[in-house]
């Protein structure tokens, strides 16, 4: 009971201290201890409810997920910003662990209200997350990625005041609207799925629905960009995930699946080409992430929630370590334009392995986690699909891959370069991570996710 | 509120939406607890502490009080009128069953639309946080036509989570004036493809 409310607010208290307290190190003790301490508290809270909370699967899976890589990007956060002479690193603390509170309120909520209340914070939070301590190109990332989350998370309310209206204004507990919402009106709950889908499709990065993504990414700092992408765009596909099952329990799965299926082809496809004239290697991986929250979607849509949440995780952990690889080139070249980064092999050979173990994976080469899920997903497919999943798949191989090879292993820009940091946890931490995809890339946990995601399935 | 040219008078006409919804909010509670109670949040909220906040901010900033649009005036009055239109045509398909008050779906549809023209047609970042609040406020006017009011602890999640987000749009106002020296967003333009 009191434990669910413990959990929700436990990041809060990290939150205050760096609000006190702005020396790095302690801080980042402080702020990963609260998110181990959360991870072993959502373990024991499994299947609990109390009030508007419970913590069922899904919700679990995603916050155990969103723990473990706050907890390993704070600790890198100190280190980052220790080399980058930021003395104003207590910023995202404070930021970063709002941002976790509105994270564990989303997944902590069960009630569909509470859940767009929780993801709305988790917008307004990671926008101080992104403009961290200003500059021209930061406010002006932040501007817009205000104003058009805002916009679409308010088109999302409008879906959710459509299904509760739907529901006869009875309730907005998640299990009690799917045992209701059989005699809701089809063509209106359809309605209201368009909406949700916009709304929360703006914060997973849908396309035409992603240009606060790239930018945001780009401008953040580096331990922001990595919970960005690892983290918020997944609380955004949970919420659809949710949506989605509704559906499913009203028999009208079909109709989300030919939505959720085309927004996320032409996500993959249109991230695919974006790729391709990229200047900038973290707004290349921001695209990356675009894709892959394409992906995920397209997954959702083949009625398979189990294969998308598997995606999701790879994509998380490798985006994650791929993020903070870029952050140690960002240290060590002073610059976010592929052009100027060049024979990374020689100036940082940890950076350039985890570079590019991590953009492999992201690639979905076997034997990284992402392959299996993708080769799944692609059994699954219609043969039509089936081949604009390949096109997308081998336009976002090359345009990730290419750019890749020319920073790794290309010329050297090595002019006025000083020594690369040398800090130990720069290069620690995005290893954990890499070796985590690899080991659940070998070994799939497909029966603990399935089992996890149970609580989704709607077929009788 | 697409015709003005003067950004207090938007701000009083913000104010003046805000208690009229207040209002509407009392007149359906018929005693119903919940439903004063959330007027009365709403009135607080967005119509004292959000005007004065806004206001505030205008002072504080310095720059000219006129509404800067890319379009002329007779123009947004027309696209407006469009828009309203459009809210009232496809209103009839938004109506539920059981709605409260079925004719008020088609003003707030309407109201979402208009926010929605001033956010993209101005050019001060201020400008551009009253439209969002029209489109908020379009949202409210929606749920409470539609449903019996979304429950107490939910409505004032989500006016708290407006509140915040006007905030920080304020701070960041603040930022893009002392490092642009301007708040005209249409000239902040260095992030592309």
């Amino acid at each position: 009971m009191t434990m669910l409310y413990l959990l929700l607010l436990l990041p809060l208290l990290p939150a205050l201290h760096a609000l006190r307290e702005h020396e790095a190190g302690r801080l980042a003790s402080s702020t990963a201890a609260g998110a181990l301490l959360s991870l072993g508290l959502s373990l024991l809270a499994q299947n609990q409810a109390a009030g508007p909370l419970r913590l069922d699967g899904v919700g679990l899976f995603y916050l155990l997920l969103t723990d473990l890589l706050f907890a390993l990007v704070a600790l890198y956060a100190r280190a980052y910003f220790q080399a980058g002479k930021d003395r104003e690193s207590w910023r995202f603390y404070a930021a970063g662990n709002l941002f976790l509170f509105a994270m564990h309120g989303a997944y902590l909520a069960h009630n569909l209200g509470l859940l767009w209340i929780f993801v709305e914070g988790s917008t307004l939070a990671s926008a101080l997350l992104v403009y961290h301590k200003g500059g021209a190109r930061a406010l002006e990332a932040t501007w817009k990625y205000l104003m058009l989350g805002s916009v679409g998370i308010a088109l999302g309310l409008i879906g959710v005041i459509l299904v509760y209206a739907l529901l006869g204004g009875a309730t907005l507990d998640w299990q009690e609207a799917r045992a209701l919402v059989r005699g809701a009106d089809p063509a209106q709950l359809k309605l209201a799925f368009a909406f949700l889908l916009v709304g929360f499709g703006t914060k997973v990065g849908l396309f035409p629905l992603h240009a606060w993504l790239p930018d945001a990414h780009s401008e953040a700092p580096s331990p922001a960009s990595a919970l960005l992408s690892g983290t918020l765009l997944n609380v955004a596909f949970y919420a659809l995930l949710r949506y989605a099952a509704l559906l499913g329990s009203a028999g009208l799965f079909d109709f989300a699946a030919g939505l959720l299926q085309g927004f996320g082809l032409a996500s993959l496809l249109a991230a695919g080409l974006f790729l391709f004239v990229q200047r900038d290697y973290k707004r290349l991986l921001a695209y990356s992430s675009m894709e892959h929250m394409g992906l995920a979607v397209y997954g959702l849509g083949l009625g398979v929630p189990w294969l998308a949440m598997l995606h999701t995780l790879f994509h998380s952990l490798a985006k994650t370590a791929a993020f903070l690889s870029a952050g140690n080139l960002l240290l060590t070249y002073q610059s976010k334009l592929i052009a100027r980064v060049g024979a990374v092999h020689q100036v940082w050979p940890a950076t350039a392995g985890l570079l590019v173990l991590s953009l492999l994976t992201l690639a979905g080469l076997p034997p990284f986690g992402l392959f299996y899920t993708e080769f799944q997903a692609l059994l699954r497919s219609s043969p039509l699909l089936m081949g604009l999943y390949l096109l997308g798949l081998l336009g976002a191989f090359a345009g990730l891959l290419w750019p890749l090879s020319r920073m790794v292993f290309g010329e050297g820009h090595g002019v006025g370069l000083g020594a690369p940091p040398r800090a130990r946890t720069l290069v620690v931490v995005p290893a954990v991570l890499v070796v985590l995809a690899l080991v659940l890339g070998l070994f799939p946990p497909v029966g603990v996710v399935e089992r996890l995601a149970e609580v989704l399935s709607w077929k009788l | 509120m697409v015709g003005r040219k003067s950004l207090d008078a938007l701000i009083r006409l913000y104010a003046l939406q805000n208690v009229l919804l207040a209002l509407l909010a009392f007149v359906l509670a018929e005693g119903e607890r919940h439903f004063v109670l959330a007027g009365l949040a709403l009135l607080l909220l967005k119509g004292v502490l959000i005007p004065r906040y806004l206001f505030w901010l205008l002072e504080r900033l310095g720059v000219s009080h006129e509404v800067e649009s890319y379009l002329s005036i007779p123009l947004s009055l027309l696209l407006g009128g469009v828009l309203v239109g459009v809210g009232f045509h496809v209103g009839s398909s938004f109506v539920l069953e059981g709605a409260r008050l079925p004719e008020a779906v088609p003003v707030a549809l309407g109201l979402i639309l208009l926010g929605m023209l001033s956010m993209v047609s101005r050019k001060k970042a201020i400008t551009q946080v009253l439209g969002f609040l029209a489109l908020e406020n379009g949202v409210f006017l929606l749920a409470l036509a539609e449903t019996h009011g979304l429950p107490l602890f939910i409505e004032l999640g989500v006016a708290l989570d407006a509140f915040a987000a006007v905030v920080l749009a304020g701070v960041l106002i603040f930022r893009i004036r002392t490092t642009f020296n301007h708040i005209d967003t249409a000239r902040m333009r260095d992030l592309k493809g």
